[in-house]
């Protein structure tokens, strides 16, 4: 960095900082002067819960207050005066002030509908009203969030969001799942919205557990993210926890479920396979004389079981709260699983005489341990001959050579993977109100993740194991975000307008590190993992370390005013500065603005309000970023080692020689996307609540690695900001109160997203490019450096490309169209006949649910959806080769199908992968207890219970790339590049679980 | 209020001491302005020149421009090898299809690692050269550093005039415009040039895999051999006066010394590319590209032999056009693979024996047993997937072979037999009485089978463009391959070959 450049921005930050430190220290010089007596108080509905933005004002002057989101306010008033206490939808009630009292706890009754507008959002830095929203953000609350056997904290949303999709590529417990929302923004940079959790923006999703969650609020168009700037593009999960509420209460949740595979693919069984061979006359056919269904053989049923136990407790001026929790979740492929102990303790404690003071503070640890498995069993287990046995007449693992024929059971035993991921977050934050209308907020917090892992392929071992002589791993990684945040919060209602001011600052810094070290050659395989100085065999990689860097440094503020809360108007603005941009570019600002206008407020609208509860109209603007892409030093030019080593023939050793390693791009910087959004929220009949919404998004600059020509480029590849791709959808959630009665309810919600995603461009006058092939089919047989997929402008992302097929010819061969739609036959195509063959994005998404209640019994029903996506069964089209049998196994289909073309890519093995997924079916009863309102819920839920697809494969839900779940394992990724939309061996079952369980609420 | 007091004064303290530095701070790796300062950062920087003649692995190329891989197209388009598909392997979007039925075109994924392979080499030592320049050193001692570098490049450089010709020169590491194609003339008296300007600096012993005077004198050598393929200009008494600067080396009594796993004592080598296992040198696993998954048993009573993939082999002809007492047949695999823990012959999964045949079905459907298949360099029980055999470019074997071929192209046959004596006894051969091209030709195919150089030597004598097993006649214009079209694609100033 130049030196003029560094003293320009320092002295910008300086500026900025010490005016928002003026400002700060001004007032609370003010508030030292202030003489009035002071109450204080807590405004509640009728139900216990705290009512925020209730409006007191002292009868007969206009000195007033509206309650903060804990529905706490302070007043001066005169002593002998009265307040009075009021709030939408609620009888006003007067209160008198007495000289002894200062603190006035008031009730107010109220209905149901007023309520759900009550609530209050976290929207970064701060909290809003529902009814005061402007940008498009929809919550969900504890009791809506998804139940069942979780393994993953994102999971709890699947289905509850509009436009928001959690796709989880495998059943496997300990992989994860990949989160778009509107479509994504990026090429090669993560999707994945930025996760907030108790106002820590960028934590891993898992430190939070599910049963800890208060309440999801999802910000989704710019308007709202735009406070997040560089990080904001793919939307802001905000997860609020719980924290000590008033009273007591001791809560244990259990649950114990068994999980089991119910859809297999049909290949032959060893009898058909040996009545195929009879009928066709394969004399030289080996048959080993065993019936072995290979997919049942590296499957288990999965026992699960989940405990947690909580304790909260809740007085006028603190509180605290602390839950334990175990999950022990089986796979059902053999040896996997996921164990995780957690906990989270959370206190606060309110000081000074007016609680203007409030301390806040949060720990979440867990601890998980899985043992990774290799995906390439699946492969293995569809290729195995059905006569081969799983064990030979001695008891040993039968071993049949070639490399794709391996035992995929032995695989699974032999080898030891061992990890253990450690995760922890702790906050501390403080918030001190002053001169009445100011509260600034100081939260420093520290998260921490560190993967371990311990791997060992003894001697005996057939992949890997035997070539090395034994070979055994230990790796270890970790990242450490701190981050240290200022804001100021400024709020004043005057008559009818209301006005509110944020100013905030924040330091962020990620560093990771880790080492590893791995050896073969082992005397003995009795050390395992542990003992690695007895490898003999070693070479120059087998040690590692790493470490780097990287920070965010942010400044923003936002604006909120309304009038009479019809007229609401939003501003917001962020200014990133992040060590990961290039030189050229270290600063970002991204700016938003966003309206919304309570129709149902207005005067001229009087005559609806027999039903029409609520209509506003929102309207946003706004301009956020995508930093994730970028990874560290990718702006530099940097030399480093590798595996480079070069031979010294005079000393007859090796050395490690120095290269550059990559194409510097000093002009490196975020991908922006500009977003707006069109919003309706309603409400009817005292019944029915839903928003609609429609968004137009852009994104520019984006990320991609590009070819670059060599020469003159060092490398084949450079990280550069060209392309530009649109999101374009509507969003539909509605809420429906269907029947309301003393005993039996009925609640439906419904949440419906659609999108059409295009590249713009993929070129600029640097970096040019016609097309970008993704989809790699590398590592399937003769498939090697073959791509199924475009990225080209005018299309989405996951496009399909390649030959049309005109069905079988009489010999089975599969005939194709070319360009000018003959029938040809594969010999005569040439690339000019390639086409679009369709999409892997959905053109719907859905998430439905009900819930029913009966005395005290209730009945909860949940699914999810995605429909027009595309699929290629590359699983599909390697098994229904003619080559393969008699020595390799082929589904049950292929006798029948008639092909005997070798396998090709094309559209033949393409198919619609919509689906409908029954995601939980729940029953339960809850036993009333005489003392103090406790209960015993019991619960029977059925999870996966069935799919509805037309998909031929296991499971039309494929991820988004196909290293999904690889990846997350630890295993190899076998293919390289990004490959959505690809099923491809890669199947790990989704089983279908049966649990039951009990809640235990003991209140005092 | 004293609590707020403090709570003001913790709060303004976080301002303070927070810090808004956003240079990066390196840990593991150094930026390119700290470095070379040394003697022993200097030797770091010129050993990664080396280092990139192994070439490297990406996610662009799939096939993976490993140095074997880029060798092997000089195989696989010639009259030696060929890539069949077996089934459904190997069929690889028909690339492999291509190159022996010289069709390929532009989109051809094998020429694209040749290129991206050279041109990351040159790149690399353009960089090295800007790194070195920045350093401390005195302009005395950069330049014999300089001559090693640039006579390295001009291999690089020499690889391209032969694989594309009309190729763009690049030299200096700052100039990022994007380059114009130079003639083939062009790159020929730059390689030409750059190595006559490099030798007098150069070492002039024998030291092994660096790029000596002699090395030097050997690719000089190479280039004036086919200066008239190249150019159109015969060069041969240039090429005989070359080869005979080349001093220090001697043949091995026994052929194969030159391909054993430790073959870097062998006195005949001129210049090869280390591998070390132990040193984590990834590439070299031709041998298991070439033979069938099951041969381990053949090399290892458990199977303790690395992964193969029952790819290449040679083509129908090859193998019986060797004599049976010719000691260089055994370079090939050939009838039944014994198992050396049952004593019988290995059987393939679909239950039919592992016997290696000479004739293929087809190129386009191929039996798994079918070719035979490659066995030059050793192959050893327990053996890693890092191979330790070092690769070998240049041998002196071919120093005397170009100079018997070119007396033979100036008319005196009598004076090449001194030069074929050698390689022919060290093979238990018998001379012919008369020495002719056609000699000559099929020595050289026995002598460098699949070593990566066949296809220039089908150029230079003309039988490239004739029809032979699975191929017909060739156009001339395919004695260069094309500009890979991603390269044309990403630099619209340079211009596809002719006939392209």
């Amino acid at each position: 960095m130049n030196s003029k450049n560094t003293k320009s921005v320092l002295h910008q930050m300086w500026t900025a900082k010490s005016a928002v430190l003026m400002i700060f220290m001004l007032f609370l010089s003010a508030s030292l002067f202030a003489q009035t007596k002071k109450i204080s108080g807590t405004v509640y509905d009728n139900t216990g819960n705290v009512l925020p933005g209730a409006s007191i004002i002292e009868v007969g002057t206009k000195n007033g207050t509206t309650t903060d989101f804990d529905g706490k306010f302070s007043l001066q008033v005169a002593v002998g005066s009265a307040i009075e206490v009021s709030f939408i939808g609620s009888t006003t009630q007067k209160v008198q002030i007495t000289a002894n009292t200062s603190n006035y706890d008031v009730r107010l009754q109220n209905d149901g509908y007023a309520l759900a507008e009550v609530q209050v959002v976290s929207v970064g830095y701060g909290k809003v009203k529902k009814s005061d929203l402007t940008g498009a953000i929809s919550t969900v609350g504890a009791d809506d969030l998804v139940k069942g056997t979780i393994s993953s904290t994102e999971q709890v949303l699947q289905g509850k969001v509009a436009g928001l999709n959690i796709i989880r590529p495998s059943g496997d417990p300990a992989a994860g799942s990949t989160i778009r929302l509107r479509g994504g923004t990026s090429l090669t940079a993560s999707n994945s919205p930025l996760i907030v959790v108790d106002g820590i923006a960028g934590v891993d999703i898992n430190v939070v557990q599910p049963s800890d969650i208060k309440s999801v609020d999802v910000l989704k168009d710019a308007s709202a993210t735009a406070i997040y700037g560089s990080r904001g593009a793919n939307g802001v999960i905000m997860i609020t926890t719980k924290s000590g509420t008033k009273g007591v209460s001791v809560v244990y949740n259990g649950q114990t479920s068994v999980g089991y595979v119910n859809d297999n693919l049909d290949l032959l069984s060893a009898n058909q396979w040996r009545g195929y061979v009879r009928q066709n006359g394969l004399a030289d056919a080996v048959d080993y004389g065993a019936n072995t269904n290979w997919q049942k053989a590296i499957e288990q049923t999965a026992i699960s079981q989940s405990h947690t136990l909580s304790i909260n407790s809740g007085k006028a001026d603190s509180g605290f709260r602390t839950s334990l929790s175990y999950l022990n979740n089986e796979g059902v492929i053999k040896r996997s699983g996921l164990e995780r102990l957690s906990g989270n303790v959370s206190a606060y404690q309110y000081l000074g005489d007016n609680k203007d003071v409030k301390f806040d503070t949060g720990l979440f640890a867990n601890i998980d341990k899985w043992h990774p498995i290799d995906y390439r069993i699946f492969e293995r287990a569809y290729n195995l001959n059905p006569t081969i046995p799983v064990y030979d007449s001695e008891g040993n693992f039968t071993s049949v050579a070639g490399n794709i024929y391996q035992n995929p059971v032995e695989i699974l035993t032999n080898r030891t993977f061992d990890n253990e991921r450690h995760r922890l977050l702790g906050y501390f934050k403080t918030d001190v109100k002053f001169l009445n209308d100011f509260t600034a907020t100081a939260n420093i917090s520290l998260e921490h993740n560190a993967v371990k892992a311990g791997t060992y392929k003894p001697s005996y071992a057939v992949m890997e194991g035997q070539t090395e002589g034994g070979f055994a791993q230990r790796t270890y990684g970790e990242y450490t975000n701190a981050q240290g945040e200022l804001y100021v919060n400024y709020s004043k209602t005057i008559d009818k307008h209301n006005i509110s001011a944020l100013a905030g600052y924040s330091y962020l810094e990620n560093i990771y590190q880790g080492f590893g070290a791995q050896r073969g050659g082992f005397v003995t395989d009795a050390f395992g993992y542990n003992n690695l100085g007895a490898g003999y065999n070693y070479r120059l990689g087998d040690v590692y370390s790493y470490k780097g860097k990287s920070n965010l440094v942010s400044f923003y503020a936002r604006a909120n005013y309304s009038y009479d809360g019809k007229y609401l108007l939003t501003a917001t603005v962020r200014r990133d500065g992040s060590s990961r941009f290039g030189e050229n570019n270290k600063w970002g600002t991204f700016p938003s603005a966003s309206a919304a206008w309570r129709v149902s407020n207005e005067e001229f609208m009087s005559s609806t309000k027999g039903w029409l509860d609520n209509l506003k109209v929102r309207v946003g603007y706004g301009v956020t970023g995508n930093q994730d892409g970028i990874g560290e030093y990718k702006s530099l030019s940097i030399l480093g080692v590798g595996n480079d080593s070069y031979y010294d023939p005079i000393t007859k050793t090796w050395s490690l020689a120095y290269s550059p390693k990559q194409n510097p791009n000093p002009d490196l910087k975020w991908e922006s996307t500009e977003q707006i959004n069109v919003g309706f929220d309603f409400g009817l009949f005292n019944r029915i609540t839903g928003s609609f919404e429609y968004y137009s998004k852009k994104t520019k600059d984006l990320l991609y690695t590009y070819e670059v020509p060599q020469p003159p480029y060092l490398v084949g590849t450079m990280l550069a900001n060209v392309g530009e791709m649109s999101n374009k959808g509507v969003e539909l959630t509605l809420n429906a109160d269907i029947i309301k009665g003393d005993k039996f309810n009925w609640n439906a919600n419904l949440t419906l997203g659609h999108n059409v995603q295009k590249i713009e461009k993929l070129s600029n006058p640097t970096y040019k490019t016609d097309v970008i092939y993704s989809g790699s089919l590398h590592g399937l047989a003769g498939m090697s450096g073959q791509y199924s997929q475009i990225i080209a402008e005018g299309y989405p992302v996951g496009t399909f490309w390649g030959f049309k097929n005109a069905g079988l010819d009489a010999d089975g061969k599969i005939q194709y169209y070319n360009a000018a739609n003959e029938v040809v036959a594969e010999s005569a195509l040439v690339d000019a006949d390639k086409r679009d063959l369709g999409n892997i994005q959905p053109d719907l998404t859905l998430g439905i649910g009900m819930n029913f209640t009966y005395g005290n019994f209730d009945l909860g029903v949940s699914g999810y959806g995605m429909f027009g996506q595309k699929a290629l069964n590359a699983t599909n089209m390697m098994l229904n080769d003619p080559n393969r049998l008699p020595a390799f196994n082929v589904p049950d289909s292929f006798l029948s199908s008639g092909i005997t073309s070798a396998p090709k890519y094309s559209d033949y093995w393409i198919e619609d992968a919509s689906f409908f997924r029954l995601q939980t079916l729940s029953i339960g009863y809850t036993l009333p207890l005489k003392y103090k309102k406790s209960k015993v819920r019991m619960f029977v839920m059925g999870e996966n219970l069935f799919v509805i697809t037309g998909y031929k494969g296991v499971d039309p839900e494929i991820g988004l790339n196909a290293q999904d779940g690889i990846n997350q394992t630890g295993v190899m990724d076998q293919t390289g590049l990004a490959a959505p939309g690809i099923d491809r061996y890669n199947n790990y079952p989704r089983p279908t679980t049966i649990s039951v369980g009990l809640n235990f609420t003991l209140n005092n | 209020m004293k609590i707020k007091i403090t709570a003001a004064i913790l709060l303004s303290m976080l301002f303070t001491v927070s810090c808004t530095d956003l240079d990066e701070q390196l840990y593991d790796q150094v930026e390119d302005g700290n470095f070379g300062n040394t003697t022993k950062e200097i030797d770091a920087l010129v050993g990664g020149g080396y280092s990139s003649l192994r070439g490297f692995s990406d996610a662009i190329s799939n096939n993976f421009p490993t140095c074997e891989y880029v060798f092997f197209l000089n195989e696989v388009v010639s009259d030696e090898a060929t890539i069949p598909t077996r089934g459904t392997n190997w069929y690889d979007g028909g690339q492999y299809q291509d190159a022996q039925k010289h069709t390929w075109k532009a989109d051809n994924r094998m020429i694209l690692s040749a290129w991206r392979y050279n041109y990351t080499g040159i790149a690399k030592i353009n960089a090295i050269i800007y790194q070195i320049n920045k350093s401390s050193l005195t302009e005395k001692a950069k330049e014999p550093i300089f001559a090693e570098l640039k006579a390295l490049r001009a291999y690089y450089y020499y690889n391209l005039l032969d694989l594309f010709g009309n190729v763009p020169i690049v030299t200096n590491f700052e100039d990022t415009d994007l380059p114009t194609n130079s003639t083939r003339k062009q790159v020929y008296d730059f390689v030409e040039k750059e190595l006559t300007d490099a030798i007098p600096y150069l070492n002039p012993n024998v030291v092994y895999s660096k790029l000596t005077r002699n090395v030097a004198y050997a690719i000089l050598a190479r280039l004036y051999l086919n200066s008239e393929a190249f150019i159109g200009v015969a060069r041969w008494q240039d090429c005989i006066d070359t080869c005979q600067k080349i001093t220090g080396y001697s043949l091995t009594p026994d052929f194969f010394a030159n391909f054993v796993t430790e073959n870097q004592g062998s006195s005949e080598i001129i210049f090869a590319i280390p591998y070390d296992s132990k040193a984590g040198t990834v590439g070299n696993y031709m041998n298991s590209m070439s033979c069938h998954y099951n041969q381990k048993l053949a090399i290892s009573p458990v199977g303790n032999y690395p992964w193969s993939a029952n790819g290449m082999c040679a083509q129908p002809g090859v193998y019986s056009s060797f004599a049976d007492t010719d000691k260089r047949k055994k370079c090939m695999l050939e009838g039944d693979q014994i198992n050396l823990a049952t004593g019988s012959v290995i059987m393939m999964d679909n239950g039919e024996p592992l016997t290696y045949t000479e004739n293929l079905t087809s190129l386009e459907d191929a039996k798994e047993n079918e070719g035979v298949r490659l066995a030059k360099y050793e192959m050893k029980a327990g053996e890693q997937w890092e191979r330790d055999h070092d690769f070998v470019l240049i041998r002196y074997s071919e120093i005397l072979m170009m100079q018997a071929e070119c007396f033979v192209r100036l008319g005196s046959p009598d004076l090449a037999k001194p030069f074929l004596q050698q390689v022919t006894a060290r093979a238990g051969e018998e001379m012919p009485t008369t020495i002719d091209l056609a000699f000559i030709d099929q020595e050289l195919l026995k002598e460098f089978t699949f070593e990566g150089r066949r296809r220039t030597d089908n150029i230079r004598f003309g039988t490239f463009f004739e029809p032979w097993w699975s191929k017909g006649t060739t156009e001339k214009y395919r004695a260069i391959f094309p500009i890979p079209s991603t390269v044309l694609t990403t630099n619209k100033n340079l211009k596809q070959n002719p006939g392209y």
